[in-house]
């Protein structure tokens, strides 16, 4: 009678059961162990995992930052997923990440809750529309101003593209928004004097998504992040997509000081310059619950507060000033 | 008399073009799916991972999240079928009596079955943050078993179901206990039913995205432990079909194909081996 | 002899703590959702959270009847769309077609059934959203095409196989009996189908239907990708809409930040699970009811 014998399926499932048991516990250990290990003494070769999540406007950058991170720490891992920066921000209060990727002001709620946060680049959101719409010509000549973007996307009280520019109704106005909780919504809306849920528009996911409907449709008119409309590597905006250039002094036209909508550079150097408004530009900030105590974590954004910056502007974002650098790597201490 | 005729024929017909249309909607759907995936499909796109960020990145492939899902939905078919195949030859043996409690049982899995991803979703972000665990792979796990355990149990109970009386009452006059006929009797019988029920809970776990969207993250590297977040093929395409950068909507399309001929092979392989190993099944 | 007791004891026991896990679950689900949700019922009513029309979070309102009107509007549409197709398909396929189409049908009803949300999602956006954009361009109408028609249709598609399985079943599960005596006192075949059939399978076929109907409502990602996602009632086919399911799927990520959102978000989810959970109830009662007179 033998109980005991190796072909049983039943004593294979128990074995294998325990074997999960066992593997599944030793895994859950190196959560705690993995950020700790740290070499002794420099910061020759840090070993560790950094999780991030949150805006889509951080997210090239972040990459472009932890691939240059990596070849210098090869054995840090970073994951990186976007999600919107309301995500960023919910992700990074539940401790699910270590940081969170965040492209509007914080609110009032979450300092509550003891958010900590760090400046690390800066962009700006812009307006965008189809290159195919059938007024676009007259659009990038007039501009339109900020009331009467505060008239399309909250009011709604603008509906027309012909209307829009002061003559007769032509076409009406296709309205895009995001449908994730994000920064771009609520620093546009911001700029509008509201926020992200007054904002009017089909619903799309993400600003590539947005980006996409948008270019899609003749009509639409959405918004996006600077660096989801130009293209880092050729300097100029991606085909299809278009920016309305925004009337600042509202006199009915662009004149040559509002015009810096044509390549990616002038774009930038109008941002760091303030000669686009802020908002829509805003700085972007990584946060977390309180200050980050893994070592990896404080020192990878040591290294995008001084190293990391060269790489910023390539990458199609607008350097922080250096007194800005200075507060900030003070937070760091 | 004519009237009926007529009235025969043109339902009839109208009938007909509803079949036709469903096989011909199926066809148009896998048409237009490889169509636009074959196109971005090659060899780097299978084995590598997105380069630059996969909501950016203008190169690499989608290996993540082939990798990914595939580590996820077979650990989640694991785990449902340890709960699940316990399960369903407990009703079927022990319980055969209980007329009651097994009708009760059977409905609420049935019911369970119908409950949608997103609520299992739901459900697993919460119990993940009580559990302090993080978006990761070990979350996404637990997630998707319990979507699946449902449809492993029952599909399992069906074919169990389906097992003459009398083997049962053969291997008690000789002497087994309940368990022992469990093992040695039924899993053999019931082994078509239960690689199908299998397969089942393998498809059904790696097409959904509504249960790992908030429980695995997503990332653009191989997941090398259960707690690092991993990618996914639904995930994966959902994250990059609506994006303006050609390569990165090319790699949803590559997911999309991927993900249709995995669920196709599954579909097809569910049917063939139970019909193959009807054969050995004692009628 | 008492070592296979001592293992058949331990492995009953180990099946059972199985069935006992397995039957908590949904008991797990509900009372989460419901503990989740409490935060929220606490501050504001019932009907004020099912029947108010203003959804703005971060102003404390939330009213949920536009996302159930969202959803019950294009679950409507996507029954209208496959509940014909599917009876007359089960009819045909049943009583008028060959056995070989029948056996062709049934792989063909798996993979479908099989094809993953997410795909449906993008045949929706690639196909259904131009074709009802053209659609609209007929009534003079320029839209975006992520609207309600474009989720009911996609819809409609998802839902095909699923309903058009359990009703061959279930008019494969009517007695043969009763379509002989219907025949043999001289009613032709399709009187027989018409007032024979379709009466005895009644019960099963409304079960069919209103299984369908739960699992569309419970659809989220093919329909949060070509509905619009836009909060409002919406009035027209060609309007966007916001089902429920989208609404907990695109805001999660805001959960944290204002105050109440979480909760509310989980209530949205807890309303779906209770719809959801009554109609599968109701439905495979009736399926049930319809086979004890097999």
């Amino acid at each position: 009678m033998r109980v005991f014998h190796l072909s049983q399926p039943f004593i294979v499932k128990m074995s294998t059961i325990l074997v999960l048991i066992i593997y599944l516990s030793s895994l859950s250990g190196c959560k705690r162990t993995d950020s700790v290990k740290k070499s002794a003494g420099t910061d020759a070769k840090l070993h560790g995992t950094i999780t991030l999540s949150g805006a889509f406007a951080l997210y090239p950058m972040t990459v472009k930052w932890a691939e240059e991170f990596r070849k210098l720490h090869p054995d840090v891992r970073i994951d990186i997923s976007a999600g919107g920066a309301g995500k960023g921000m919910a992700d990074a209060l539940s401790g699910t990440v270590d940081l969170g990727m965040f492209s509007r002001e914080i609110m009032p709620a979450e300092k509550e809750r003891d958010v900590w946060w760090i400046a690390v680049t800066k962009d700006a959101v812009l307006p965008t529309i189809s290159a195919r719409n059938p007024v676009i010509n007259e659009l990038k000549k007039q501009g339109v101003t900020q009331v009467q973007f505060r008239a399309m996307f909250i009011d709604e009280t603008l509906r027309d593209w012909g209307e829009l520019l002061g003559s007769v109704p032509k076409a009406p106005i296709h309205l895009y928004t995001r449908s994730d909780a994000c920064g771009a919504a609520g620093t546009w809306a911001q700029y509008l004097g509201g926020v992200q849920e007054d904002l009017h528009g089909i619903g799309v996911y993400g600003d590539p998504g947005l980006a996409e409907a948008v270019k899609k449709d003749p009509l639409g008119i959405g918004y996006n992040n600077t660096i989801y409309i130009y293209s880092a590597g050729t300097n100029q905006k991606y085909p299809g997509l278009e920016v309305i250039p925004i009337d600042i002094n509202a006199n009915g036209r662009i004149d040559p000081e509002e015009d810096f909508y044509d390549s990616m550079t002038a774009m930038m150097a109008a941002i760091a310059a303030g000669r686009y408004p802020s908002p829509p530009a805003r700085e972007l900030y990584f946060v977390a619950r309180g200050k980050p105590e893994s070592p990896v974590v404080c020192e990878f954004l040591k290294w995008i507060l001084s190293e990391g910056q060269p790489y910023v502007s390539s990458a199609g974002y607008v350097p922080l000033s250096r007194e800005v650098i200075s507060e900030q790597l003070e937070k760091l201490r | 008399m004519r009237r009926k005729n007529i009235e025969e024929r043109i339902f009839k017909s109208l009938a007909a073009a509803a079949t036709y249309l469903i096989i011909a909607v199926l066809l148009f759907l896998i048409v237009v799916i490889l169509k636009n995936g074959l196109r971005a499909l090659d060899w780097g796109m299978l084995t590598k991972v997105p380069q630059g960020g996969f909501y950016f990145g203008e190169e690499g492939g989608i290996l993540n999240a082939i990798v990914g899902s595939f580590y996820l939905a077979l650990g989640a078919t694991f785990l449902a079928f340890i709960i699940g195949l316990p399960v369903a030859l407990y009703m079927n043996i022990h319980l055969l009596r209980q007329r009651f409690w097994l009708n009760r049982i059977r409905f609420l899995l049935d019911v369970l079955w119908g409950v949608p991803s997103i609520v299992y979703g739901a459900f697993g972000f919460t119990l993940m943050l009580l559990l302090g665990l993080r978006a990761s792979l070990l979350a996404g796990i637990l997630t998707v078993t319990l979507l699946i355990v449902p449809i492993m149990i029952r599909s399992m109970d069906e074919v169990l179901q389906t097992i003459p009386r009398g083997l049962l009452e053969s291997a008690y006059a000789l002497g087994s206990t309940r368990s022992e006929v469990a093992i040695k009797v039924y899993i053999r019988q019931a082994l078509p039913g239960v690689i199908t029920a299998l397969l089942l809970s393998f498809g059904r776990g790696i097409g959904d995205a509504a249960a790992v969207l908030f429980t695995a993250g997503y990332t653009d590297y191989i997941p090398t432990s259960l707690n690092q977040p991993t990618a996914t093929l639904p995930l994966a395409i959902f994250f990059q079909l609506s994006s303006p950068i050609p390569a990165v909507r090319e790699r949803a399309y590559a997911s999309a194909v991927v993900l249709t001929v995995i669920i196709l092979i599954v579909s097809l392989a569910a049917r063939l081996l139970s019909a193959k190993y009807r054969e050995h099944v004692i009628k | 002899m008492h070592r296979r007791k001592i293992i058949d004891r331990l492995i009953s026991g180990w099946m059972a703590a199985g069935l006992f896990f397995v039957l908590m679950i949904p008991l797990a689900i509900g009372l989460g959702l419901v503990l989740k949700s409490l935060p929220i019922l606490k501050i504001l009513a019932l009907p004020e959270l099912l029947g108010g029309s203003i959804w703005k979070p971060l102003s404390g309102q939330f009213g949920f009847k536009p996302f159930i009107l969202s959803s019950v509007y294009v679950t409507l549409i996507s029954f209208l769309i496959a509940g014909p197709v599917c009876l007359l398909s089960a009819i045909y396929l049943t009583q008028y077609a060959s056995r070989r189409l029948l056996s062709l049908m049934q792989p063909v009803i798996d993979i479908l059934a099989g094809i993953p949300s997410v795909v449906y999602g993008v045949w929706g956006v690639l196909v259904i959203v131009p074709f009802v954009i053209r659609l609209a361009e007929l009534r003079e109408v320029a839209i975006s095409g992520y609207c309600l028609l474009s989720g009911g249709i996609v819809l409609a598609v998802m839902s095909i196989p699923f309903i058009l399985n359990i009703l061959i079943e279930v008019i494969q599960a009517i007695p043969i009996e009763l379509k002989e005596a219907s025949l043999s006192v001289g009613a032709s075949y399709w009187e027989t189908i018409k007032w024979v059939l379709l009466r005895a399978g009644f019960s099963g076929i409304m079960a069919a239907f209103g299984l369908g109907i739960s699992k569309a409502l419970g659809e989220t990602i093919a329909v949060l990708m070509v509905v619009g996602n836009v909060v409002q009632i919406p009035q027209s086919l060609f309007e966007a809409g916001y089902p429920l399911p989208a609404l907990i799927a695109n805001n999660y990520g805001e959960m944290m930040s204002i105050p109440l959102y979480d909760s509310a978000l989980m209530f949205g989810a807890l309303i779906l699970f209770v719809i959801i959970v009554l109609f599968n109830g109701l439905a495979r009662l009736a399926i049930n009811h319809g086979e004890r007179y097999r």
